[in-house]
């Protein structure tokens, strides 16, 4: 579903992503791990087509990220941050509204999507509310159905979770679980390492811009002797500490 | 770029500012009330200095130089001038007398002064004013005025007396006729109206700008939007037509504005200095004269957009902005002043300049096809330009994503 090809981006004399190929299967979530500026938002803007690769590319159900952007990311859902993504001047349902005429779905249709959603995230009591009134728990549901108003095939999480608390974390993971349970190729960066554990099928360490390992969590503490996936990480992407 | 895309961006962009109430309140509302009572204090202001210097002129002798004769000499001589001008009781300090409003104006005669006159010899008459004051420093001209009437006078029975045509004295009799066919209230307007409605299509489209690209940059709001099928031009072209409704929108609400200060006092906006009204407009000058602030707002629109898409966030995007309106108004002040028949072709090429200097021809009734075609063909090129500028900060990763 998920196929990154030799994909590289250089911001001047600094490649922030180097040579990454892997691929992910529908129906997989797909963990990417690393530190911070290892490159994992840039990989995730490039995969969005937000920015356009220096060399290699990427095909999502077999379409070209660089030949043809905007069929891309009519199939691509993104939530960069836990609740971000939402005008706080427009109702949510307004703002998902919004995202589904931006992605050519038919009015009634965006209607039907909204209304499942609302049930889905339990929103029905605050469809009405502007977003800026909303509590953090609120706008993060509305950020997620804002996110799939249009079924995209692929989900692109850039941590979904970050400054949400354990409730909150919670239900992010249960919604996660559904949208595998539905088919959707999930590819989620984390700092977490224990929803990491939990959530992926299978999880690509990446250090400066360079894959080191994937596999899945079995796989990986086993072939580094690790004791849990902190020690792993460290191992892979902590520079010896 | 797809119209259905345009129009879904700029439909939730006019929404979403519409219903930010600081903006709309200071752009567009605020406006409306705000002009009116700016235009009715400073043309009320004015015209109540126009009334202090020109009338109820009060002069006073300097207690030094008082005597009765002096006093009687200056009332009959003086008052009748048609200055306006009385006499009052003589005072101590004229920089007292004129601060506490005793007199406007002190003056001060040679003690001798009688025997000069009989003598027909010269003798002076000195006036204390102070500048700083409009009243007492605007009334020296009336109080001028009537002495060289007096003087006048005087000559004229000395030469009679003398055997003398007075006439001999004023070989050319001079005739002055204003054929102008601008009021002074008109020509006021001339120079105040064109320049605020150019900085205001310049400058009115900044809080929108600020809000759509740098706004959103910081709520987060960005990226998910440029995830979403249309292309960046679109979005792009979305965002730049509200900037553009936006910029006439706070044009049109100051103009309302300023048609209830009209509508109030007629005399208020040309600060007090003479009726508005008997505009001799040209149909094709109007025209043409539209389009050059309409390009000149697309331009601004274009410029605008380009910067709030290059600062990082909202207070970076503001503070960039607030450098674009010394731009504007920098050539605005300096052409403040320039009358319709003073402005020079090269002033139709400048943006800014080519608006104001329309508007001047327009309202001075005079007509210049050449330079306003020139204007709208140039403001062609810098709209062009701009739009340029802008899609290629709006293409630019760099710029999109800096951070």
């Amino acid at each position: 579903m998920l196929e990154l090809i030799g994909l590289t981006k250089k911001f001047g004399s600094v490649t922030a992503v180097d040579n990454l190929s892997f691929t992910v299967q529908k129906g997989e979530i797909f963990g990417l791990l690393g530190e911070n500026g290892a490159g994992k938002t840039t990989t995730l803007r490039m995969l969005a087509t937000m920015l356009k690769p220096t060399s290699g590319t990427a095909r999502l159900a077999g379409i070209d990220i660089v030949k043809a952007p905007e069929e891309v990311r009519g199939r691509v859902g993104i939530l960069f941050g836990g609740e971000s993504g939402l005008y706080d001047r427009l109702t949510v349902y307004e703002n998902i509204q919004y995202f589904g005429e931006l992605n050519d779905i038919p009015v009634k249709e965006i209607k039907k999507r909204i209304q499942t959603l609302s049930g889905v995230f339990g929103m029905d009591d605050f469809l009405d509310k502007r977003a800026g009134k909303l509590s953090k728990g609120m706008r993060q549901k509305a950020s997620f159905a804002r996110a799939i108003i249009h079924n995209p095939d692929v989900l692109l999480l850039d941590e979904p979770t970050s400054g949400l608390d354990v409730g909150a974390m919670r239900e992010v993971q249960s919604f996660l679980r559904n949208q595998k349970d539905e088919g959707k190729t999930i590819l989620f960066s984390s700092h977490t390492m224990s929803e990491v554990e939990k959530l992926c099928d299978r999880i690509a360490v990446i250090h400066k811009g360079t894959l080191v390992d994937m596999g899945t969590t079995d796989e990986l503490l086993k072939k580094y002797g690790a004791h849990g996936l902190e020690d792993l990480f460290v191992r892979l992407a902590g520079d010896g500490r | 770029m797809n119209w259905k895309h345009i129009m879904i961006v700029f439909k939730k962009e006019l929404k979403d500012i519409i219903r930010d109430r600081k903006t709309l309140f200071s752009s567009i509302i605020l406006p409306i009330f705000l002009m009116p009572v700016i235009f009715l204090i400073v043309g009320g202001g004015t015209e109540r200095m126009n009334e202090e210097m020109t009338t109820h002129i009060t002069v006073a002798l300097t207690a030094d130089s008082y005597s009765l004769a002096a006093q009687n000499f200056l009332k009959k001589s003086l008052e009748t001038q048609g200055e306006d001008i009385t006499i009052v009781d003589p005072v101590e300090d004229p920089w007292e007398a004129i601060n506490s409003k005793e007199a406007k104006l002190v003056v001060s005669l040679d003690g001798d002064f009688e025997e000069k006159l009989k003598a027909s010899e010269p003798f002076t008459l000195k006036i204390y004013y102070d500048n700083s004051l409009s009243r007492s420093g605007g009334a020296v001209g009336s109080l001028k005025s009537a002495i060289n009437k007096l003087n006048g006078e005087i000559a004229a029975q000395r030469l009679e007396a003398a055997g003398i045509d007075p006439d001999i004295l004023t070989p050319v009799l001079v005739d002055t006729e204003n054929i102008s066919k601008t009021g002074d209230g008109n020509m006021l307007l001339m120079m105040i109206l064109p320049m605020l409605i150019a900085m205001l299509v310049a400058v009115g489209g900044i809080p929108a700008a600020t809000d759509l690209v740098a706004g959103e940059k910081e709520r987060m709001t960005f990226e998910p939007l440029l995830t979403t099928r249309p292309s960046r031009m679109s979005i792009l072209t979305g965002k730049y037509l509200t900037i553009n409704l936006f910029s006439f929108a706070s044009v049109i609400s100051t103009l309302i504005g300023m048609l209830l200060a009209f509508f109030i006092n007629p005399r208020s906006l040309s600060l007090g200095v003479g009726q508005i009204g008997g505009f001799n407009l040209d149909p094709g000058s109007v025209v043409l004269c539209l389009m050059v602030t309409l390009l000149l707002g697309m331009t601004f629109s274009g410029l605008q957009l380009a910067i709030s898409t290059y600062a990082r966030s909202f207070k970076e995007g503001q503070t960039y902005l607030s450098l674009l309106m010394f731009a504007v108004l920098i050539p605005s002040y300096a052409t403040m002043m320039v009358m319709p028949s003073d402005i020079q072709l090269y002033m139709y090429l400048i943006p800014i300049l080519n608006t104001i200097s329309a508007f001047k021809l327009v309202l001075g009734g005079l007509t210049n096809y050449t330079g306003l075609i020139l204007a709208v063909v140039t403001s062609l090129v810098y709209v062009a330009l701009s739009l340029v500028i802008a899609a290629s900060m709006f293409k630019n990763e760099k710029y999109l994503f800096r951070s």
